[in-house]
């Protein structure tokens, strides 16, 4: 996915909006900034499939030798699917943090979190700071 | 005259070159409406040799079990220390050194604690292993909290009455504040009922805790207890006997999920209970919820095998509330003196210890019973303890008319389990010999049963 | 001497068939153990456990203890470790058989020199801290927080109170909160100031009547005492909470303050620290809590206590929280704490700390030309200093200069501890230090600022290890050695 189409959240997850059956479908991941800043991940908590999970309360857990950083999830809703293939390939994390490197799909229950998000420009604003 | 480290002169250009008048000075951040305005009120100090009198004078009012002939068990037991496991505790560049959180400063440590996790892991066959914990009853407690932890079964854990009543108790003290129930299954017959233990269990049951062998020395049917808890999708915790694994299957055979035991006897003394060693071990699936220490092997920047501590985002020092448990400490002297015990005993040395223990007890068990008044409480199969009941129902008499023939013949089981107050739990380890048990039989017999009622 | 085969382990020493220890004959009339046993319960064959002679095993141990530093072997400058002289009365104290050998079920007239030895260590422990009940089972300093914060529970519980908040400052060790939420309270964090004090303002706004528990470390991580203590201790108890001490920087104090004098309401002592420990690689440590009179029916059972001229354990104390562990407690610690405490005397324990501070704030002179100290120009009995100002000027880390130092001989000092000072380092060189180690410990410090920053990064050079991959380590976790 192209990173300057994607909206982010101020705790630095991505999240890309697609319609799905009738439903709002929100991909989420971790920005590069953010893979950059947790420097060597070496472990990560996935969510579970199924469970329900409310905007800007953590999901999920990504962990250094030295520290865990929550993940917050963007959007209110349902986990419908995790990125299996991450805790065995942290590295991708890295490499393509806005494609394979995606963490959760959630079917949006409620949109209200969405109009937090911060739009690409906004976003590399508030990392230069 | 107190201990001095620096001479007056050093203390004074110490001083000077802090800028401070006076060594009071220092202690001026704290105001002096708080600092004590008088001497504490502790006995005058002692010289060394002052120190060897007065524990000298300490000393003379114990009876050891060196002096005395020692049947106690119940959780602790007088096995045999092997030289060379002094030898290497009393190192003092293992004994006087901190946790190896610098790892190049504590190779030593590192590796004695990677050949810990091993053996642990090869005496229990369970995947992992931690570093270690406090004592068994303590690591059995942590164990409960693993299993609702990651079961996510927070309302009831099933506890054998079987189970160490110490480890009961400590387990209901960690739970005291929290959710949990505990549920205490009775064992009248002296080991869990099948029956019984699968009425208890249903889906709000985090874990069940086996001992095995039990308190009363008990072989339980591990297997049958692991698969009712199994189907109920609760969580198995062991609680083992390290030496008992000579003979007796491994936790990780009969399928549990947890395995924790009390590991003194695997190289340290008795020393009234402690300091000991909490072993815990654990399926790989638990290992996130572990709590404590563990180390790890990797290599350094030179591409050297080298070892350290790792998965610490588990523990206090970084998760804080949220971590598995906030103990800091592990026994890393008891886990290095474990290590170097089972490196010295090998598969057969272990073997035999176990097959003494067991060979022994069962002889000690026969002798007893063939005197009248002494029967089995429970007649199963036991490892190196059993529980004896006296027809007379005299046991504190019994037990003390033996001390004064020299032996510490039981632990008397009424303080916990009223129904067994006419019972006793005996201990016969490997350093036992059949002279002194005959000694134990022939004492008992001829102790003198008071009448209780003068009327 | 190098010895090459010395980081081989146990199991690559393991030949098939070598034995190192031999056992006594069975001499009792032997049974098959299938006869004695259920089939079902026994094993086929013995663990796999490495086979190997006596002199392999103790060279092979031997050969590892060279591989660490400790105290008896180098200065250990280790802050909030209090890695003092282990003084080896202590250990032959320990040794005693009429000691060691002692089993805990005893009848107690056969152990009326340990229930002694134990009731004196309630006693002077409690005249030490001020406090009026002791409880010694608490297997180490953790054990005790969690003990302590159990006693609060059971204490409100009985007063019909639910309060179910501990504070605790940001600063603190992490297992103040962990010892707080394993207990069954919340954990909320307090702010400090930038001098590492509790911020009197966040207090005011946290503080309310849920409030069970305050835990305070005082002196503080940064080594220095804070000075809103009795303010503190005022607000908490006006609101009907306790306050707790995480007395793990005792050794600054004994004899000179006692915290049921400044306020606290409970506290633990760190025997391996601040009593002399010793610290046996991480551990045996013992946890020693000590609490004020309406706490101590709550306090874990048994307690030693006297009857007539006999020492007795009172198991009868109808409102204890139970057990937070087996048997009595670590006695062969607390032992050793006795050993200290009675051939110190009361002049001597406020020897200990007034030397533990003078050898703190000589030390901090020495170095705060080259690393800044930000928090004060005194200190208790340790401080924090910041590599800073040289990160950003030369490059060089707390951890380069913790790497580097190993070269020289000294174990580093505790890095990146508090977080809320950059790149700190936290140095505690306890009293038993001569002005010799401590000016040759500040000259080779300044030597390794002055030295390249490549050097350093690459550092420790001499040890037999360096920079071990924790990433590694963490992400392919090898965690014993394969069967």
């Amino acid at each position: 996915m192209n990173p300057e189409e994607l909206s982010y959240a101020k705790t630095h997850e991505w999240v890309a909006v697609a319609e799905q059956d009738g439903a709002k479908i929100a991909t989420v991941g971790i920005s590069a900034f953010a893979v950059e800043a947790l420097t060597d991940l070496v472990y990560i908590d996935l969510p579970k499939v199924g469970q329900q999970v409310e905007a800007e309360q953590p999901f999920c857990e990504v962990e250094s030798v030295k520290a865990v950083s929550d993940i917050y999830s963007p959007v209110a809703g349902r986990v419908i699917a995790v990125n299996d293939t991450l805790p065995d390939a942290l590295e991708t994390l890295g490499s393509d943090p806005y494609g394979s490197g995606w963490i959760a799909k959630i079917k949006i229950s409620d949109e209200a979190g969405l109009a937090n998000l911060l739009d690409y420009a906004a976003y590399q604003k508030q990392c230069a700071e | 005259m107190p201990y001095l480290y620096n001479t007056p002169e050093d203390q004074r250009a110490m001083l000077e070159a802090i800028g401070a008048g006076s060594i009071d000075e220092l202690f001026d951040p704290i105001p002096a409406y708080l600092q004590l305005d008088r001497p504490l009120n502790l006995p005058p100090a002692l010289s060394e040799m002052e120190l060897d009198q007065q524990l000298r004078l300490l000393a003379s009012r114990n009876r050891h079990a060196g002096e005395l002939v020692c049947f106690l068990g119940g959780g602790c037991y007088d096995h045999f220390v092997p030289a060379v496991v002094d030898t290497i505790g009393s190192r003092s560049e293992f004994y006087t050194s901190y946790t190896p959180y610098q790892a190049e400063a504590s190779q030593g440590n590192l590796q004695a604690v990677f050949e810990y996790q091993s053996l642990i892991t090869r005496l229990t066959g369970m995947d992992i292993s931690n570093a270690s914990l406090y004592d068994g009853a303590s690591a059995a407690a942590e164990a409960v909290l693993m299993a609702t932890s990651s079961t996510r079964r927070f309302g009831k854990v099933v506890v054998p009455e079987c189970l160490h009543p110490e480890y009961r108790s400590t387990i209901a003290t960690y739970l005291e504040n929290l959710e949990t129930e505990v549920v205490t299954l009775e064992t009248p017959t002296g080991v869990v009922d099948p029956d019984l233990l699968a009425a208890a269990v249903d889906e709000e049951v985090a874990a069940v805790v086996l001992q095995q062998p039990n308190f009363f020395g008990c072989v339980e049917d591990a297997y049958r207890v692991a698969e009712i808890t199994a189907a109920a999708g609760s969580l198995l915790i062991s609680v083992f006997d390290p030496l008992s694994l000579g003979i007796l299957r491994r936790p990780g055979d009969y399928g549990a999920n947890i395995a924790v035991a009390e590991g003194h006897t695997l190289g340290t003394p008795m020393s009234y209970g402690g300091p000991f060693l909490g072993i815990m071990a654990c399926d790989k699936s638990l290992v996130r919820r572990m709590p404590g220490r563990i180390a790890g092997k990797t290599v350094d920047r030179r591409g050297n095998d080298c070892y350290v501590l790792t998965m610490q985002t588990r523990e206090q020092h970084i998760r804080r509330e949220k971590a598995t448990s906030n103990v800091c400490t592990n026994q890393g002297l008891f886990a290095l003196r474990a290590t170097a015990y089972l490196a010295q005993l090998g598969p057969q040395g272990l073997r035999e210890t176990a097959n003494l223990c067991l060979q022994k007890s069962h002889y000690a068990a026969e002798q007893l019973c063939k005197l009248d008044r002494f029967s089995l409480a429970f007649p199963v199969p036991t490892f190196k303890e059993f529980v004896i009941r006296d027809a007379e129902n005299q046991v504190a008499e019994l037990l003390s008319s033996a001390l004064d023939n020299g032996f510490l013949a039981g632990i008397p089981l009424g303080q916990w389990y009223p129904q067994l107050a006419d019972c006793f739990l005996v201990a016969v380890t490997e350093k036992r010999t059949k002279a002194e048990i005959d000694s134990l039989v022939h004492s008992l017999a001829n102790s003198e049963t008071k009448v209780t009622a003068e009327v | 001497m190098k010895n090459t085969r010395d980081t081989q382990t146990i199991f690559e020493l393991s030949r098939s068939g070598r034995r190192a220890a031999r056992l006594p004959a069975c001499d009792v009339p032997e049974h098959n153990v299938a006869d004695l046993l259920p089939a079902a319960s026994i094993a086929a064959t013995p663990p796999a456990l490495p086979e190997l002679s006596e002199p392999a095993v103790i060279r092979h141990f031997v050969n590892l203890s060279t591989q660490n530093m400790s105290v008896d072997t180098h200065f250990y400058p280790l802050g909030s470790c209090t890695m003092k002289y282990n003084p080896k009365r202590n250990e032959r104290a320990a040794a005693m058989p009429a000691f060691a050998d002692l089993h805990p079920y005893q009848p107690a007239e056969t152990l009326q020199g340990m229930l002694q030895m134990l009731y004196e260590m309630q006693e002077m422990l409690q005249e030490i801290s001020g406090l009026e009940a002791c409880s010694l089972q608490p297997a180490a300093g953790a054990h005790g927080e969690l003990a302590a914060l159990l006693v609060a529970a059971a204490y409100f519980r009985d007063l019909g109170e639910s309060r179910t908040k501990v504070l605790v400052p940001d600063n603190a060790h992490g297992t103040n909160p962990a010892s707080a939420a394993m207990g069954g309270f919340d954990a909320v964090t307090l702010k400090t100031t930038a001098d590492g004090f509790v911020d009197l303002d966040d207090l005011e706004t946290k503080l309310d009547e849920h409030v069970a528990v305050l835990m305070i470390t005082n002196p503080s991580t940064l080594g220095l005492f804070e000075p809103n203590m009795q303010v503190i201790a005022d607000r908490v108890h006006k609101v009907g909470g306790l306050i707790y001490l995480d007395g793990a920087n005792m050794n600054a104090i004994l004899g000179v303050a006692r915290p049921g004098d400044f306020g606290a309401d409970m506290q633990h002592y760190n025997p391996h620290k601040t009593f002399s420990g010793p610290h046996g690689g991480g551990g045996p440590g013992a946890g020693p809590i000590c609490v004020t009179e309406k706490l101590a029916p709550y306090l874990p059972t048994p307690i030693v206590k006297t009857l007539g001229d006999q020492f007795v354990l009172d198991y009868d104390r109808p409102k204890t929280i139970g057990r937070v562990r087996a048997f009595f407690g670590n006695v062969g610690v607390l032992l050793r704490a006795y050993a200290y405490i009675r051939t110190h005397g009361p002049d001597g324990l406020r020897r200990v700390s007034e030397n533990a501070v003078l050898n703190a704030n000589y030390l901090l002179s020495r170095v705060k030309h080259i690393l800044p100290v930000p928090q004060g120009h005194r200190c208790m009995h340790e401080f924090v200093a910041s590599a800073s100002d040289l990160r950003r000027d030369k490059k060089i880390s707390a951890m380069d200069l913790a790497k580097r130092l190993l070269d020289f001989g000294y174990h580093a000092p505790t890095v990146y501890f508090p977080l809320t000072v950059p790149e700190a380092m936290m140095i505690e060189p306890t009293e038993t230090e001569s002005k010799e180690t401590l000016d040759a410990f500040a000259e080779t410090l300044f030597r390794i600022t002055e030295e390249d920053a490549d050097l350093l990064h690459d550092a420790p050079h001499t040890t037999a290890v360096s920079r071990p991959d924790e990433v590694r380590a963490a992400r392919q976790p090898v965690l014993s050695y394969p069967e």
